[in-house]
């Protein structure tokens, strides 16, 4: 059944948005060639207009056409809104990024094609057709090839590009091969289609369990979670920072919510009154959810301790990252979401926050490597200590945000009574003190005996800093709009 | 057996599958990984033909086909773009030699 | 065996043939070329699939302009005259063991399975429901498309006039 024009519309609003500034963006650099300001103006009028859209699409009931590849529901919304909130971030740095800003001429095509990526990440947190979540994670990866390779002032950056390419373009093309398995095995592409087919009939387990890890590996590239995350630390590292950034939330936010439908679609039968998800069988999902995510966070950590680019350091730390947030999905119950979708928030504020840092002692020393941090906490003294804030907040200490986000995501473990793995995570937090201790060593501990000579910090760099700090300081102290805002959001939906 | 039907499509697709896994294990030129992509492409395009033929699922698995065929072309012409622009940097397009980004 | 299957087996071993070629050849010419020969060995199968509206897009878009690119590609990256041409490969044997025995696996797990087999009426043509489709059900598909066109567009002049820069 095709929905009507109207429907569509109402389905589509934010997605409309994206793709209509797309155009803008485009034409406003091609009027004004020389002068960028405008160009990153429309990017960011067109973002705002699309939060607001999606916050006003947030009360009414979700949207569930009857067979047809997008829905609308506050699940998607929810992402789409972090989303948003991320690529306003990303470019507010990039007004301060030295890399970007140097390659004057090419900036218009800069916005354009994180417009790109921002429409492909709205298209993966609302599909619910496999093709069409196929060609939306595509329009993602080309794009964000190409911004990973944005800048050309080192080679590292090519490196980047070309690493990103080859590595996505093998997982895709597995997944549609697995794609290609299912719709063979249920004769459609659409999500509730193949749940329906999967609870009435026997497939053959072989045949849907190899196709069910093929689409798993192209969804697992995206939120690098181990072992599809070998490309994560060199791209991470050959990438402008505002691009490392904004790959290592916004692309994972939208991996994640196309994995929690997928999953939650596919292989559902229903959700008990508790909120417990009952699968209906076809498939052990739940193992084989837990050890990626055991193994994700503890290869992330364990690697992240060798590192001496912090760019690289961030990169494992974020794989880390992806394998708690993997534990909330893989716990199978609303209050899983729940912790998944606040967790995703307070990553978000946190590991911006420390990309940012990081980008502004860049720019002033133009290198990443951990001994540029010597002193910076008597040098750069504000950035000093948003930098100690995040990395309290990334180990998940209180009084930060970070402590509210592990600790919803322990409540939902020990609701479900997976003592064993609750602590695995909890020892993998200890090591992760360890390599965020030594980056506040290297800003505090380290050349202290001279007279540090402050570095000037510009005003606009503070108050960028300052609306990730505040958050992150307010919701650790305050978390209860949060916490109501991501339990309005999961709003549950099986047909 | 000798008769054609789903299953002799099915074994040219898989056999192209894993041709295309053994391109992209074995080689280094980054060229010559993205043929074996193309391969895999192919392969998922016969499967979505041949399901929708044998199995009367109407038009959607022609259309996949040709959707699969339009993404590959987008790929292929940032791809080698890509690439291009590497070979400038390091004049060669083998992946394991372009190792600047390790500790 | 009828004239059907004689025409299938002739397409099937052009395309796993070529295909072999491909993956293995040293040079790196041949393997492009190869390629092209598994394409059209593909294209007949989508005849055969009674596809043909299929057909002509991939010879039209695959060799027409992927195989194009692809060979642009291996030319602007090797001196055509020197003998730089080769292309490594590594570990060979145990690579063919291992994705032998992956095949062998993975056609045994395809024969096994059951799937759907009613086979309807082969239509005429299929550019017309492929069409009436495309811009109904799949509408929005279509529209994403477009810009993921337009995106490739940007992408790729954005890279090549970054080298414009360079030389300026």
């Amino acid at each position: 059944m095709i929905p009507n024009l109207s429907e569509i519309f109402s389905l589509t609003a934010p997605e409309i948005v994206i793709a209509v500034t797309l155009i803008l963006v485009v034409l406003v650099d091609l009027i004004w060639d020389k002068n960028k300001v405008p160009a990153m103006f429309t990017a960011a009028l067109g973002l705002i207009v699309a939060g607001v859209v999606i916050l006003n699409g947030m009360p009414e009931t979700g949207m569930i056409p009857n067979n047809y590849m997008v829905v609308s529901d506050k699940l998607g919304l929810y992402f789409k809104f972090i989303i948003v909130l991320t690529t306003l971030f990303i470019l507010l740095f990039t007004y301060d990024s030295k890399e970007i800003i140097e390659s004057h001429l090419r900036q218009g095509e800069y916005y354009a094609l994180v417009y790109g990526m921002v429409l492909g990440m709205f298209f993966l947190t609302s599909a619910v057709d496999l093709i069409l979540i196929y060609i939306a994670l595509e329009l993602l990866s080309l794009s964000s090839y190409v911004l990973a390779g944005f800048s050309d002032k080192e080679t590292r950056n090519s490196e980047a590009a070309v690493k990103y390419l080859i590595y996505g373009a093998i997982s895709s093309a597995f997944m549609l091969f697995g794609i290609s398995l299912i719709y063979g095995l249920t004769g459609t592409t659409n999500l509730y289609g193949v749940n329906e087919v999967l609870s009435t009939t026997v497939v053959n387990i072989y045949t849907l369990g190899f196709a069910v890890i093929l689409i798993i590996a192209g969804i697992g590239y995206k939120i690098s979670a181990v072992p599809f995350h070998f490309w994560t630390p060199d791209v991470y590292e050959g990438s402008p920072i505002t691009i490392t950034a904004y790959l290592s939330v916004a692309s994972k936010a939208a991996g994640f919510a196309l994995l929690i439908r997928f999953v939650s679609i596919t292989f559902i039968d229903h959700v008990k009154a508790d909120g417990e998800w009952i699968l209906n069988g076809a498939f052990d999902w739940q193992t084989i959810l837990i050890v990626l995510a055991l193994l994700t966070m503890t290869v992330g950590n364990l690697s992240a301790l060798w590192q001496k680019n912090i760019k690289r350091l961030l990169a494992y730390s974020s794989v880390a990252h992806a394998g708690y947030i993997l534990l909330g999905v893989a716990v199978l119950t609303n209050l899983g979401l729940v912790s998944v979708m606040i967790y995703f928030a307070v990553y978000m504020m946190m590991n911006l926050g420390a990309f940012y840092v990081v980008m502004l002692v860049a720019n002033k020393t133009g290198s990443e490597h951990i001994s540029q941090f010597d002193g910076i906490g008597y040098t750069m003294p504000y950035a000093g200590v948003a930098l100690t804030i995040f990395l309290v907040s990334l180990t998940g200490l209180p009084p930060t945000a970070g402590f509210i986000g592990k600790l919803y995501l322990f409540l939902a473990l020990l609701d479900s009574n997976m003592l064993m793995v609750a602590f695995i995570a909890l020892l993998n937090t200890v090591i992760s003190l360890y390599y965020y201790v030594r980056i506040l060593k290297h800003m505090y501990l380290k050349n202290v005996a001279e007279m540090p000579e402050k570095i000037e910090t510009r005003g606009y760099s503070t108050v960028v800093l300052s609306l990730l700090v505040v958050p992150v300081l307010f919701f650790g102290i305050y978390w209860t709009p949060l916490i109501d805002f991501a339990k309005y959001c999961v709003e549950f939906v099986i047909k | 057996m000798l008769h054609v039907g789903l299953h002799h499509f099915l074994v040219v697709s898989s056999i192209l599958f894993s041709l295309g896994l053994y391109a992209i294990v074995t080689r280094k030129n980054a060229i010559l990984v993205l043929m074996g992509v193309e391969l895999v492409l192919n392969a998922a395009n016969i499967n979505f033909v041949a399901f929708a033929r044998y199995g009367d699922f109407g038009a959607s698995g022609q259309l996949n086909a040709l959707f699969v065929i339009v993404l590959a072309a987008a790929e292929a012409a940032i791809a080698l773009a890509i690439v291009i622009n590497l070979y400038k940097h390091f004049s060669h397009v083998n992946i394991d030699e372009a190792d600047n980004l390790k500790e | 065996m009828n004239l059907y299957d004689i025409i299938f087996y002739i397409f099937a071993a052009i395309t796993v043939v070529s295909g072999v070629i491909t993956v293995t050849s040293k040079n790196i010419i041949y393997a492009a070329f190869s390629l092209l020969f598994t394409f059209f060995g593909v294209a007949g199968m989508y005849v055969l699939l009674g596809a043909d509206f299929i057909s002509i897009v991939q010879i039209i878009v695959y060799v027409g302009g992927i195989l194009i690119l692809l060979l642009f590609g291996v030319m602007l990256t090797n001196k055509v005259t020197s003998t730089d041409i080769k292309s490594g490969s590594v570990n060979v044997l145990p690579a063919v063991i291992g994705v032998a025995l992956f095949a062998g696996a993975l056609i045994s797990i395809i024969i096994r399975t059951k799937w759907t087999e009613t086979p309807g009426e082969i239509p005429l043509s299929t550019a017309g429901t492929l069409g009436s489709v495309l811009l109904n059900e799949y509408v929005i598909i279509f529209e994403l498309l477009a810009v993921l066109l337009l995106i490739a567009l940007i992408g790729a002049a954005s890279i090549a006039r970054r080298t414009k820069e360079e030389t300026n």
